[in-house]
């Protein structure tokens, strides 16, 4: 019992991770429509902007925060140069730009980086710690608030600020948008900012576990895509569920079923996808309504 | 002039000069640069395939080198365990991955588009961990070795006649490529001109519409993912061919992804576009990084900086451009701007009849 | 005094499909003008072109200043609040997330909670329904929603579009006469398309009726309504 808890919190942790990539692509998609294939990549590179600031002294939480402000720079910059040009094409060329960008940043973080795998430092000790009668590790429960926080700060951001009102009405309505004086092209923007920073915090949190290095995110935004979908991928409750779920699915799954190993996790997270994609296709939270203008 | 182009007569000319380039390619370049094409025309017939179904039928599938991983599969079995002789094993595994690619289209259809991008998607990224599970069929992580195919007598004599060389595996391999990708270009040309291109066209554009015409939406849909699946097989089966073994890392994700935006960037749609699409897919990837310090007029530090960053860089770097400005692929482009000289021809005509049309204005 | 909306000689279509052919149109401070005309005759294009929602060329002044090349927010921001036809209600938000949306673009929070309070008290079923999201609203109370946001956001010029249609009388009769205390009281002008003319021509000052992208007919509404002639060709009645 003991430890099935601690891979229960083990799986909420790295849960709190796919939930913060999963709701980075959520908030994209919600925006345009489109699932971008780049944002792993983003967040990889946002996490060895991070490693580049603490390796030259900048103390962990200043580094943090400093991350994901450049990250929302970038952000906002990529929409800008690369996704507005392409704004009003089909989905297939938005989709097939987004995997150039991948491609472009995978390469460039092995240029500047190199490949090899290096740590990334966690604030958090890898104690145990008794918390109601289980052992649990320290840098789960710090993942998991740091994941809580940064997911809390969004919700009250884009629910209760005026600003997150005007980026949720150019999201879903931008044609009537418009017409009530919302610069959609801006809240795009800084929709694409907002989830590049989300998704720096699930690289952030994930480089300690995974050692960091260009490719490192490969395999958490395919957890993070069976996360969306399983939440519904226009839902941001549900991507953040969504992790949770698959997150201690997995884990539990590579704890107590034998063959399952490393790469069969990944398996257990597609197994996923696709059960949820035949019995519900749109997922825990998902509307099946089109978007409206 | 520009009527002339459109007519059958000169696109035919077109067709037959590309045929005639293709056969006596090998005869002007290096075995090893032969093989480097067969392995661009073996992506070209599967982005045809591939093309059948995103470009004519309007589903997007991520996951076309899991069926090119079947298609390879079943050959190397067939060949090593059960020595078939290769050249049959071909059409073999294009028919059983035509077969899966038909079973697999059933349940996609009823996912939505997205949907079944993420489905093909996951398809794709589980296969290598698929291939290694059943280790007694597959030889697991080792893959199957197989011999590199003898051309038979006949070949070989024709090429030493021709050129005055020996004609070796990589030639041959080249030369079966070639006809299977003769033989599978023309069948897509033909499909798409007639009753079933008509209903996968349909479809594409407005399923609701098309079901309210008679259109047997099921049927043709599932026929699509399983011609594409075919084509993709005979590829995958010819790529078998082509490096001499098979094993779970030649189809990883990055497979169906380089598929798919072959064809993008060939043009869907299309029947020359896959052509153009395998070229650009095999090619770029690997070259995209050696242009640039050939052209002099760009500083020698840019140079050297994009030439030690590595071909991933420049290659998305070209692909978020093509799409910027090319996004019906290149065979769009060359299309595009005939239809725009034209409309411009016809807008002159349309001020001397005294109409203006609005002018642009940004809205 | 030069009019607070001037359109001359617009031409506007949507691609190679012309369907206005070069109108004039005049809407002066504080006052209401109809745009009346059958189906297509191309009333809402009038109106998506004010708010670069279509293509156009010729002239199109506010307060003296061209709307060319302007993107519809801009137009919005400088002035004018367009009430599309399907009102544009945003449906994924609540009813008071669509009002702040109205008023999102002010700064004097002061006068932002009087107008609150008049809303509410024009559209009681507003208040009522506040936290609940649009979708739940019927067609006359999402018309009044769109017609209390466009309120709020305290424009110099309203452009309405059917605000009559679908919707059973007695509504009807509320609305336009909540348009009427707006343009008496707060001076917005109206610029209101509707294809029920004798409402219009009731509440207006002027009136132009289109007929396939022309203006055919123009001028002072009592005069219109007066013209027998007139209102059988054209107006149906």
């Amino acid at each position: 019992m003991q430890e099935f808890m601690q891979q229960v919190v083990s799986g909420i942790a790295i849960g709190g991770i796919f939930a913060s990539l999963a709701l980075a692509l959520v908030l994209i998609y919600n925006a345009m429509g489109l699932v971008n294939f780049a944002q792993g990549e983003m967040a990889m590179m946002a996490t060895f902007i991070a490693f580049t600031l603490i390796d030259r002294g900048v103390s962990y939480w200043i580094a943090f925060p400093a991350t994901l402000l450049i990250a929302f720079a970038g952000g906002v910059a990529i929409q800008r140069v690369v996704i507005r040009p392409v704004e009003r094409a089909p989905v297939l060329t938005l989709v097939i730009v987004t995997l150039g960008l991948a491609a472009l940043v995978n390469g460039m973080a092995g240029f500047i980086y190199g490949y090899l795998p290096r740590a990334f430092p966690s604030p958090f000790p890898v104690v145990t710690v008794n918390v109601l009668g289980v052992f649990v590790s320290y840098r789960d429960l710090g993942v998991i608030a740091v994941s809580g926080v940064v997911l809390l700060a969004i919700y009250l951001l884009l629910q209760r600020t005026t600003i997150g009102l005007t980026m949720r009405a150019a999201a879903h309505h931008p044609e009537a948008s418009r017409l009530l004086g919302v610069n959609v092209s801006w809240m795009l923007a800084l929709g694409w900012g907002l989830a590049s920073a989300v998704g720096a915090v699930s690289g952030i949190m994930a480089a300690p576990i995974l050692f960091l290095e260009p490719n490192m995110m490969q395999t958490v935004i395919i957890y993070a895509f069976a996360a969306a979908v399983l939440g519904g991928v226009d839902s941001p409750l549900g991507a953040v569920i969504g992790g949770l779920i698959v997150g201690v699915t997995v884990n539990l799954a590579g704890a107590y079923i034998p063959f399952v190993g490393g790469d069969l996790q990944l398996a257990v997270a597609l197994a996923i996808i696709i059960t949820v994609l035949v019995l519900k296709p749109n997922g825990l939270f998902g509307r099946p309504s089109v978007r409206r203008v | 002039m520009l009527q002339r182009i459109r007519n059958a007569p000169t696109r035919y000319g077109l067709v037959v000069v590309v045929i005639i380039l293709l056969l006596g390619l090998p005869t002007v370049i290096s075995s090893f640069q032969a093989g480097e094409w067969a392995q661009a025309l073996i992506l070209a017939i599967a982005i045809m395939g591939l093309n059948i179904l995103v470009g004519y039928s309007g589903q997007l599938s991520l996951g076309h080198g899991a069926f090119m991983a079947l298609g390879a599969y079943t050959s190397a079995i067939l060949a090593h365990r059960y020595k078939v002789d290769y050249l049959l094993t071909i059409p073999i595994a294009g028919l059983l991955t035509g077969i899966a690619g038909f079973l697999f289209g059933v349940p996609a259809l009823r996912l939505s588009a997205l949907y079944l991008a993420l489905a093909t998607f996951a398809l794709a990224v589980v296969t290598p961990s698929l291939i290694k599970r059943p280790v007694g069929l597959t030889n697991g992580v080792q893959g199957i070795i197989l011999l590199p195919p003898d051309p038979p007598q006949l070949a070989k004599d024709a090429f030493t006649i021709v050129t005055g060389r020996a004609m070796t595996s990589d030639q041959w391999t080249y030369y079966v490529t070639l006809a299977f990708a003769f033989v599978l270009f023309w069948l897509a040309w033909n499909l798409v001109r007639h009753r079933a291109g008509r209903a996968m066209r349909a479809i594409r554009d407005g399923e609701v519409a098309a079901a309210a015409s008679g259109v047997n939406i099921a049927g043709y849909k599932t026929l699509a993912f399983g011609i594409s699946a075919l084509y993709a097989g005979i590829a995958g089966s010819l790529y078998g061919m082509s490096t001499g073994f098979v094993n779970p890392d030649t189809f990883p994700f990055s497979l169906s992804i380089q598929l798919l935006v072959g064809a993008v960037i060939g043009g869907l749609a299309s029947i020359p576009g896959p052509l153009i699409g395998g070229i650009f897919a095999y090619f770029l990837p690997i070259y995209s990084n050696q242009w640039v310090p050939t052209q002099t007029w760009i500083p020698s530090q840019i140079a050297s900086a994009v030439e030690k960053a590595g071909p991933a860089v420049t290659y998305g770097a070209l692909l978020i451009v093509i799409m910027i400005f090319a996004p019906n692929g290149i065979v769009g482009l060359i299309t595009g701007s005939y239809a725009r000289l034209r409309r411009r021809l016809r807008g002159a005509v349309d001020r001397e009849s005294g109409q203006a049309p609005p002018e642009s204005q940004t809205a | 005094m030069a009019a607070l909306l001037e359109m001359e000689s617009v031409h506007a279509g949507y691609g190679p499909r012309s369907v206005l052919h070069g109108i004039s149109i005049n809407v002066a401070q504080g006052g209401i003008v109809s745009l009346l005309g059958a189906n297509g005759a191309g009333k809402t294009t009038t109106l998506r072109a004010i708010t670069a929602g279509v293509r156009w060329s010729g002239d199109i002044r506010f307060s003296g200043r061209s709307l060319r090349r302007m993107r519809t927010e801009d137009i919005v921001r400088a002035g004018i609040a367009h009430v599309p036809e399907g009102r544009g209600i945003l449906t994924e938000l609540t009813v008071d997330e669509n009002l702040k949306l109205g008023a999102h673009l002010r700064s004097d929070s002061a006068e932002v909670r009087r107008d609150y309070d008049r809303v509410f008290e024009y559209f009681p079923v507003l208040k009522e329904r506040r936290k609940l999201s649009a979708s739940t609203l019927s067609g006359g109370e999402q018309q009044m929603l769109a017609v209390a946001r466009a309120l709020l956001m305290r424009p110099r010029l309203m452009l309405l579009d059917e605000p009559s249609l679908g919707l059973a009388p007695i509504v009807v009769r509320s609305i336009f006469e909540i348009i009427r205390t707006i343009n008496q009281a707060d001076h917005v002008a109206i610029l209101l398309v509707e294809q029920n003319a004798r409402l219009a021509l009731d509440i207006s000052s002027d009136a132009y009726v289109l007929e396939v992208g022309s203006v055919a007919v123009s001028g002072a509404s009592a005069d219109l309504k007066g013209n027998d002639s007139v209102r059988r060709s054209y107006l149906g009645y």
